[in-house]
């Protein structure tokens, strides 16, 4: 090959490129040099005209109200004044200062902070004064000719009337994330919009906040609106969609009922509580302790203090009546008694001795005290383990499981909110799963609400209504209904029966006795804490915490202190469940605490004629009458 | 060894490697000025690009460029096998899959293949050497291995790259000697293919912004918004410019992706006619030293890849001028440089590599 006898054929060739590439070049020239030079005032002119903007027009979030219409949750508006640095001078902020009102000191802190501000900054609207009064607002509209490169941001900002009253379910709202904005398809937020992070406020962030709407203006480069034949040249078309406000929530919740749960809390640094409606599923009042103020999570929260908060020991942002569960303790033990009793697998007069303790293997399993000889009712009554052990041992636990699932729990009840958990109800093919040999242990322990077995409070006082209320296991329910802006129900939501159970009459009666003997009759666990003139029935349970052998952290040597229950006795209306975290003996803490609820309840809130309840279904009465068949075993009815 | 590092150092065309370096600290400059009152990331990136870029440039330099030529097609087929994996693994961007993953960073293969496609295009026509005029016959190759990556990149779909690869292809076909025949049937094809772009290939977005090209008055606050923001911003410069920093279209927001696509308004906002007539030049400058370059070097080879890369500078630079002073349509074509953008800096700066492989062997060694 020889190389250098090929360029010729090339060479005449590269002038021809130099002559396209030259001529291209200089036409741009002459292009930049007819647009920058000779009519570059008149571009300058157009820049700093005629543009276009779209505007947002923000909406009214729907407030949230209690079941009697009372505000829990509104909107207050907040003004806020900003300045763009790069087009304010010394005299407007003299003269801001001046219409403001501001103390000298803080007029000169707002200069400073305006001529600090070099670079981009200068592009950038400076915040010098938040939520300002009415009258300041007025005084800046009627000056705003003269106050170049200020501008008044209004936004409705969200205001928690009761402050930590019902935090958790009313939740908090923050700044949408970036996180949000990707995720957000239909690209309806923007950055520095609020976004409903927990409890309600998220759950139904959808129907609160609404639509916002759009208005097209031109404007000049300074940011000022124009108006004129140019301007309306320019907005040929649609040039305002109107917003659509959010709507109201109306709860179930009774701001006076939540008001005296969380009064029956005070004492108590870390505990749940919550009040069912028996027969219609509605939660009446739900709290969580400690609390937070959903006000300051929802403006401006220091970093300090959220991290104070997400390390609190207590945990103030965990929702513990939905979002954690715990070992039920003894008030579990309603599951293998109905169990066993529907099964056939118990005589109710049969009698077990306890001596204080249960041998099994090479392990004992401990009673709280000697107990002597006790039947299903007294064991109930005055909660004995080592009568438990022994039917758990008939029963099995997967049976148990099974009857722990019909009442609804070891899966979420649906309620919705804060990432409900489900708890847990283990059975032999988890263990198995789990490779760890089966002890019939696990089963005894399981009898007893400890070993693997978790349920949340919202799930105990579910199980609870469902006792009260004969068999009818409701979805609970938070929100009764949505309104319009002005109070025309959108969505109306009827209570809702999840399931069925069908029961043997006489499991119900028996079971009902004995809980009502727990704190009625003087040996029951509940009976130090009886309120007077009322009827309540419920369930002690002192849950062990394992929690004992970590190193280096603080350690809680208390119990959990349960109590559920469901109160009157014969004709049930609520029924409660409360969890005091590390609280001690149920009978000295958590039982207090559910019969100054139900006291309080009876006492001022049931008199008062209750709001009708419009499509609810009639009380499911004992299905009394029926004949004593012969027990069902197996496939005891679950739909 | 050492023979080599020295003639390395003696050779080396420290002129066309200021050009490039200055080129390169300009748009760093330029993209802090576009995208400071929004995150200062971009411009940083910018710089890890340049590195990279400089990383490319160093190891292209340093091996005989005759090596690509035995490695053409085989590099070749890689370009062609990462525009495949594109189509089948890419990533979504804007309803266009042009982005290969590769961990944290993403990479746009149609970028490189244009460097590799004139490497391949330059093997064919060293081993062909055909003195009378070329038939239609004679280019079916060199055809061939445009169409490929074309078809592939306008799968994705990505026009202005598409078209990008077609006007290198015809530039360097301008070298040789083609039939006349050959030409006009070219011109043909060209102008029969026209009306079958318009009606399957373009994308409704495309077409509106040929429509405003063509009629700039039909909707002024719509589609036309990208083309007349840049152009009020670069009239707006007028000869003086507004001064760093200071340009009110680009602060204020009112230019769109004034990184990737228009970054030569923001710089004639702020610089002026001065400022633009001096990058112009740079570009210039740029060209015709690639095109001489060209015209000096040893082999056909040498001659085919300065010239691949002059077109490359060529088409890019006009064409994203042209669109922003509203000369042409607004296609995605980025500014050699100057746009942000990882994948574009490592294709130009790999692109004066050849270049400086060329310029230091033109003398035998």
């Amino acid at each position: 090959m020889n190389p250098h006898g090929e360029i010729p054929e090339f060479r005449r060739r590269y002038r021809y490129l130099v002559g396209v590439v030259g001529i291209s070049f200089f036409v741009l020239l002459v292009r930049l040099c007819q647009m920058q030079v000779v009519h570059g005032d008149e571009y300058l002119r157009k820049s700093e005209d005629n543009f276009v903007q779209e505007l947002r027009i923000a909406t009214v979030r729907g407030v949230i109200l209690d079941r009697n219409g009372r505000e829990l949750a509104t909107n207050l508006p907040s003004h806020d004044v900003y300045v763009i640095p790069r087009f304010s001078s010394p005299a407007v902020l003299e003269r801001l200062a001046e219409e403001l009102a501001l103390t000298p000191d803080r007029a000169a802190a707002m200069k400073q902070t305006i001529q600090q501000c070099s670079g981009q900054r200068r592009w950038r609207p400076q915040l010098v004064a938040r939520d300002i009064t009415r009258d300041q607002l007025a005084r800046l509209e009627t000056n705003r000719a003269d106050l170049d490169g200020v501008s008044i941001a209004s936004r409705p900002h969200r205001n928690f009337v009761h402050g930590n009253l019902a935090a958790h379910i009313l939740g908090y709202m923050n700044e949408v994330s970036a996180d949000d904005l990707s995720r957000d398809r239909s690209r309806s937020y923007v950055p520095g919009d609020m976004i409903g992070r927990a409890g309600v406020e998220r759950l139904y962030e959808s129907h609160l906040r609404g639509v916002p709407g759009r208005r097209r203006v031109v404007v000049d480069a300074r940011g000022r609106q124009k108006q004129g034949a140019e301007a309306a040249e320019l907005l040929r078309g649609e040039t305002r969609v109107e917003p659509k406000p959010g709507q109201n929530l109306v709860l179930t919740i009774d701001l006076e009922v939540q008001r005296l749960v969380e009064r029956a809390l005070r004492n108590y640094p870390a505990a749940a509580a919550v009040v069912l409606e028996v027969n219609t599923g509605r939660v009446l009042a739900s709290a969580s302790k400690p609390s937070f103020d959903p006000n300051l999570l929802t403006g401006r929260l220091s970093p300090d203090e959220a991290r104070r908060m997400v390390q609190d020991p207590y945990r103030p942002l965990l929702d513990k009546v939905h979002r954690e569960h715990y070992f039920p303790g003894s008030t579990y033990k309603v599951i293998p008694a109905i169990a066993a009793l529907e099964e056939g697998l118990v005589d109710p007069e049969e009698k077990v001795l306890c001596k204080g303790w249960h041998s099994f293997g090479r392990r004992n399993f401990r009673c709280s005290h000697s107990h002597g000889k006790v039947n299903l009712r007294r064991a109930i009554v005055e909660s004995c383990n080592v009568y438990f052990y022994t039917l758990a041992e008939r029963v099995g636990m997967d049976t148990m499981a099974r009857y722990a699932h019909m009442f609804g729990l070891g899966a979420p009840t649906g309620i919705g909110i804060n990432g409900e958990v489900g708890g847990f109800i283990p059975t032999k093919e988890w263990y198995a799963r789990r490779k760890q040999p089966f002890r019939i242990g696990f089963t005894l322990n399981a009898a007893i609400g400890q070993g693997n077995t978790k349920a949340t409070p919202i799930q105990l006082a579910s199980l609870y209504a469902t006792i009260a209320n004969g068999g009818a296991l409701y979805l609970p329910q938070l929100v009764e209904r949505i309104e319009t802006l002005n109070h025309v129900v959108v969505q109306q939501f009827q209570p809702r029966i999840r399931r069925q159970l069908s029961i043997h009459p006489r499991t119900w009666t028996l079971i009902r006795d004995a809980l009502r003997g727990v704190v009625n009759e003087e040996k029951g666990t509940g009976y130090s804490a009886r309120p007077e003139q009322l009827s309540v029935s419920g369930k002690t349970g002192t849950a062990q915490v394992s929690r004992r052998a970590r190193k280096g952290q603080t350690i809680w040597l208390q119990d959990h202190s349960w109590f559920a229950a469901y109160a009157p006795s014969d004709h049930p209306q609520i029924a409660v469940a409360v969890l005091i975290e590390h609280g001690g003996r149920a009978a000295k803490v958590a039982a207090p605490v559910a019969m100054e609820i139900i006291g309080a309840y009876f006492r001022y809130v049931a008199p008062r004629p209750a709001s009708p309840v419009p499509g609810a279904p009639d009380v499911i009465a004992e299905t009394a009458g029926e004949p004593a068949t012969k027990r069902r075993s197996g496939s005891t009815g679950s739909r | 060894m050492k023979a080599v590092a020295a003639k390395l150092r003696q050779h080396f065309d420290w002129v066309l490697f200021g050009a490039m370096v200055v080129l390169g600290i300009l748009g760093v400059v330029n993209l802090y000025s576009a995208t400071s009152s929004t995150s200062m990331t971009l411009a940083r990136q910018q710089v890890y690009g340049l590195g990279l870029g400089m990383v490319a440039f160093l190891g292209i330099t340093a091996m005989d460029y005759r090596i690509y030529n035995r490695l053409a097609y085989l590099l070749y087929m890689f370009g062609l096998l990462c525009l495949v994996l594109v189509l089948v693994l890419g990533k979504s961007v804007n309803g266009a899959q042009r982005w290969l993953d590769l961990g944290p960073v993403g990479f746009q293969p149609s970028e490189p293949m244009k460097v590799l496609m004139i490497i391949a295009l330059a093997k064919y026509l060293h081993d062909d050497p055909v003195v009378e005029g070329r038939s239609l016959k004679h280019i079916a190759i060199p055809f061939l291995v445009v169409g490929l990556p074309v078809l592939l990149i306008l799968r994705q779909p990505d026009l202005g790259t598409a078209m990008i690869f077609c006007l290198i292809f015809l530039s360097v076909m301008l070298l040789t000697k083609l039939k006349l025949r050959s030409i006009i049937t070219l011109f043909l094809v060209t102008v029969l293919s026209l009306p079958l772009t318009w009606s399957y290939l373009l994308k409704d977005y495309q077409k509106q912004r040929i429509v405003i090209f063509l009629n700039p008055g039909s909707d002024p606050s719509g589609a036309g918004w990208h083309a007349r923001q840049s152009q009020y911003a670069i009239g707006s410069g007028k000869a003086l410019g507004k001064g760093y920093m200071e340009g009110t279209q680009n602060q204020l927001h009112f230019l769109p992706e004034r990184w990737t696509d228009f970054p030569f308004a923001v710089w004639a906002e702020e610089w002026g006619f001065v400022g633009s007539a001096a990058l112009l030049g740079i570009y210039l400058f740029i060209i015709l030293w690639a095109v001489r370059l060209g015209s000096q070097a040893r082999d056909r080879f040498g001659a085919v890849l300065c010239v691949g890369v002059a077109s490359l500078f060529f088409w890019h630079t006009v064409i994203n001028i042209g669109m922003v002073t509203g000369l042409l349509p607004v296609v995605g074509v980025t500014l050699p440089l100057m746009s942000y953008g990882r994948s574009s800096l490592i294709t130009m700066m790999s692109g004066v590599g050849l270049l400086m492989n060329v310029a230091i062997r033109k003398s035998s060694f």
